[in-house]
């Protein structure tokens, strides 16, 4: 401690300079108390009530909750009723499907941005990040538009002569499918072009100097590293698709009932609000086990990156 | 030696990129048929258009219901992106430059609520606020929205922290400045462009969102997406391109914005 | 810790040294980084950390900085206790290895940084900017940024941009590694002549002995957090203190011997003097040692290889216990080298400069 007195111009830092210090340097964990204070109050204890409505009894009365008695007779109604295996068995293979072709039309382009040159890698990404900053609903309502019975399809057909009568698109399972993948595609290119270009390019040099064609470099090399940003791509396609509330209920008309569809009315409309929230855990236990699934695959799938174990 | 690539090679590399071709003109076909409705003359939607009309563009903003709902979505962006950065700023760096134990967990932490469905995130809001006796309204569609969406403004401004040479604030401060000159003429300039980056996103996820503002929003104060879903589904008329243009167009001004700041390696989502 | 011959007793300061590092320590967790370290600079001496990585030399440097706090012992300039100091007041200037410029600022904004903060005036801050970048001989580049300059002009504005502070201590983090090699050579002897002319107190820190060797007024030879010898190069170079520093700087030649009764007998039959005892190791570097004729002398030989190097030759002998001795001969001394396989013995030119340390 210096007990000598020290000119003017050297001297112990303020208050004001410390607490600023502390917030630059990371030395406590004070700055992320508003958020976590935040997130505490509107998500976590928010999920805690949830997970407790959906195991009770409770009466609703204008919009607020009167009473509550514990009760598991909403999950087993659940678990046994025909609907809920229907529209969940719905949802998932609608997910899926749209997963599986999200990466078939989007790994393509993932390897065009691999391969091409500047002014074709910025091409992509203007045409893979425009979309994602304009709503769910400006892109579903282009399908609407195409699918139509007025729309593009019909009507180019029509003028060419191949049909007489408009064909029936919209609101079949098709025209849901179809909407679906177009608009998470660049939902699952982002990652891939993100895991791929931070890998080194020679290993696509080396691997054609070691005497592969550009299919078998594609297998045995670039497709094992990118294996990463599959699964990230698949993973946010999954769970984005798999909880949509907008396109199933534009294009395929108001008959398709879907797991997010179903938590709309439970809560909104009939305000059946333990029901809705046995079907709102529902849909996110099995989410999770299907993004378990996708991380654990991709684990299996890069064990190469694995360190030296011990 | 000259190694002639085979037939059956470059086939396949030409259908791949066939089919990548095909994809980049599917993601942006129906933005473009949508933008070319929207000045149709015909009070239906059909193709091809007839003509060319400014007048649905006018109508959009007679609309007062749409107006209102235009507005409602703005407050509600502007919201969400104030509070993001007011919260997400220093958690980031909490998470970055944080040398107490925990400094994972607090990044999972701040991820959960962006794990979840939108949807369940919503409806658990609701419930909780029935308990409490707090109504859906724009505030609480704001508040739940922030939550939802904090963690991509934490993630962009985090790694970007990452990336900023540790010795800039030393030698800020061996050159005399206070932490906190240290803080205004160099760590803040310097991170900046993540910010905006992530104040776009942030935006635009408040502006747009729909599966947490449909249980949250207030009856009086419907957000945009909630008030086109009633219109796309309820009428058949241009006005919804012509919103939807209007969109279009405000995703490309903000893209242009993003590209300028920090470049269009932002990749890092 | 000098267990060798003792030498002149390092520089004897006659005015309060400008610097004063005295026992200092730092731990990290259960790791002690650093460990008992006492270094006085005095005014206008270049004092470089010598050490390979790890041995605690950019630790000092950091906790004279004020980056880090020591853990004990005192860090005085001109006198004043710095430990309580924050970074921002110490009248230090570090100059970093990756210079650490401000990628946002122009080169004036950042060579007038520290004005800025002290609220020194425009007028005066253009006037003192021009003068520093003069000084590092980089005039005209204000208005470019930092990613616009080479290497070597970078490094220059990061000088200019302390030297405008007038520090009282000056300290560089190895800055010459990301220079290239021929650049590396003409900064460090330009950089040298203008500390001097500028009269600045100066700490280096690196791990080539190259760059210490040219640098330095005096060098602090360090290994595992400990100063092992702080002497002037031709003392380290003559007159190592350790084991670990005759080995660390320049060519040395080990064997073991026996020390009795006060003396160590050297393999040609010279004697040493020692105050060690029991079981030793001597060292004596390779121009010490003279290579006769083989019936000369008692420590016999057999050249097992030799090169030359500028005015030297130098032999690799292999004797007959085994081990190879490193001799140095003026190339002028024989018409002819010697070839590999000629017999030969070596003997000792001047005892004294042979070395005793503790095995």
């Amino acid at each position: 401690m210096a007990e000598a007195a020290l000119p003017s111009g050297i001297g112990q830092p303020g208050l004001g300079e410390r607490t600023v210090d502390a917030l630059l340097s990371g030395r406590g964990i004070w700055p992320a108390v508003p958020a976590i204070f935040v997130l505490m109050i509107v998500a976590i204890i928010p999920f805690m009530i949830l997970l407790s409505l959906g195991f009770s009894d409770i009466v609703v009365a204008r919009g607020a909750i009167v009473s509550q008695t514990l009760s598991l007779s909403h999950l087993s109604n659940a678990l046994s009723d025909p609907l809920y295996w229907t529209t969940f068995q719905r949802s998932l293979s609608l997910a899926l499907s749209t997963t599986a072709l999200c990466f078939v039309f989007g790994y393509p382009v993932a390897y065009l941005f691999l391969i091409g040159g500047r002014w074709t890698k910025r091409l992509i990404l203007v045409l893979t990040i425009a979309p994602l900053l304009t709503s769910g609903i400006v892109r579903t309502y282009a399908w609407l538009v195409i699918l139509g019975g007025r729309g593009v399809v019909n009507s180019t057909l029509m003028n060419i002569g191949l049909i007489d009568e408009p064909l029936r698109i919209m609101n079949t399972y098709w025209a849901v499918l179809i909407g679906m993948v177009q608009i998470h595609l660049p939902v699952m290119i982002l990652p891939l072009i993100a895991v791929m270009s931070r890998h080194d390019s020679r290993l696509v040099e080396a691997s054609e100097n070691l005497g592969a064609s550009r299919l078998g470099t594609l297998r045995h090399v670039i497709l094992p590293l990118s294996v990463p940003g599959i699964g990230t791509g698949a993973a946010l396609v999954f769970t984005l698709s798999y909880t949509t509330f907008v396109v199933p209920q534009l294009l395929g008309g108001g008959n398709y009932l879907n797991a997010a569809t179903m938590i709309y009315e439970q809560v909104v409309f009939s305000l059946e609000w333990s029901k809705g929230s046995v079907t709102s855990l529902i849909l996110m236990v099995t989410c999770l086990v299907v993004l378990v699934t996708i991380a654990l695959l991709t684990n299996h799938f890069t064990r190469w990156t694995k360190g030296r174990e011990g | 030696m000259l190694r002639k690539s085979s037939l059956a090679d470059t086939l396949g590399i030409g259908l791949i990129l066939a089919v990548a071709l095909l994809s980049l003109v599917l993601l942006v076909a129906p933005s473009l048929i949508v933008v070319i409705i929207s000045f149709d003359t015909r009070a239906y939607v059909s193709f091809p258009p007839e003509g060319f009309t400014l007048r649905w563009y006018a109508e959009v903003f007679e609309q007062g219901e749409l107006v209102e709902a235009m507005l409602n979505s703005l407050q509600v962006g502007v919201t969400v992106t104030f509070l993001c950065v007011v919260l997400g700023v220093p958690t980031a760096l909490a998470c970055a430059r944080g040398r107490f134990r925990g400094t994972t967990a607090l990044s999972v932490f701040v991820l959960v609520p962006h794990m979840v469905p939108g949807i369940v995130l919503g409806v658990a809001v609701l419930f909780a606020g029935a308990l409490v006796g707090v109504s859906p309204s724009i505030w609480l569609q704001s508040i739940s929205i922030t939550v939802f969406i904090l963690a991509v403004m934490v993630r962009t401004v985090q790694s970007r922290l990452l990336r900023l040479d540790p010795a800039l604030e030393e030698a800020a401060a061996n050159l005399r400045a206070s932490p906190f000159q240290s803080l205004r003429t160099v760590t803040f300039p310097l991170l900046m462009p993540a910010i905006l980056a992530g104040a776009v996103f942030t935006f635009v996820e408040g502006f747009d969102n729909l599966s947490v503002a449909i249980f949250t929003h207030g009856f009086r104060d419907r957000p945009l997406p909630v008030e086109l879903l009633a219109l796309v589904q309820y009428t058949s008329s241009p006005l919804v391109a012509a919103v939807s243009g209007v969109q279009i167009v405000l995703a490309v001004v903000a893209l242009i914005a993003v590209s300028l700041s920090i470049g269009l390696d932002n990749v890092n989502e | 810790m000098m267990h060798g011959p003792p030498g002149p007793a390092t520089k004897i300061a006659t005015a309060a040294p400008v610097l004063r590092i005295g026992a200092v320590g730092k731990r990290f967790g259960t790791t002690t980084v650093l460990e008992n370290c006492s270094l006085d600079v005095s005014e206008g001496e270049i004092v470089t950390l010598l050490g390979p990585s790890g041995c605690g030399k950019t630790t000092l440097l950091r906790c004279v900085a004020g980056f880090w706090d020591a853990d004990g012992g005192a860090i005085e300039i001109d006198g004043q206790e710095m430990t309580q100091v924050a970074v921002n007041r110490r009248p230090v200037g570090v100059v970093f290895q990756s210079y650490a410029l401000f990628p946002h600022l122009t080169v004036e904004q950042n060579v007038g940084y520290s004005l800025r903060m002290r609220g020194v005036p425009r007028s005066e801050a253009t006037l003192r900017i021009a003068e520093a970048l003069e000084t590092v001989s980089l005039s005209g580049v204000e208005e470019r940024y930092p990613a616009q300059l080479s290497g070597g002009q970078q490094q220059r504005v990061a000088i200019a941009r302390v030297l405008i502070m007038q520090p009282r201590v000056l300290l560089l983090d190895e800055p010459f590694n990301a220079l290239d090699a021929k650049l590396r050579g003409s900064m460090q002897v330009e950089l040298r002549q203008l500390i001097k002319r500028l009269g600045l107190t100066s700490i280096f820190v690196t791990h080539d002995q190259e760059e210490a060797l040219t640098m330095s007024d005096r060098i602090a030879v360090m290994r595992a957090g400990r100063i092992e010898q702080a002497a002037t190069p031709d003392e380290i170079f003559d007159r190592p203190a350790t084991a670990y520093v005759a080995d660390f700087i320049g060519t040395s030649n080990f064997w073991e011997a026996r020390a009795d009764g006060g003396r160590v007998v050297l393999p040609d039959g010279q004697t040493v003097e020692t105050h060690l005892d029991g079981q030793a190791q001597v060292m004596t570097r390779p121009h010490n040692l003279h290579l006769g004729s083989a019936e000369a002398g008692a420590w016999k030989g057999t050249v097992a290889f030799h090169r030359s190097v500028g005015p030297l030759v130098e032999y690799h002998v292999e004797t007959s216990g085994g081990a190879t001795v490193k001799v140095a001969a003026m190339r002028q001394e024989r018409a002819r080298p010697l070839e590999d396989g000629a017999p030969v013995s070596i003997s000792v030119i001047d005892p004294t400069l042979c070395a005793v340390y503790p095995l």
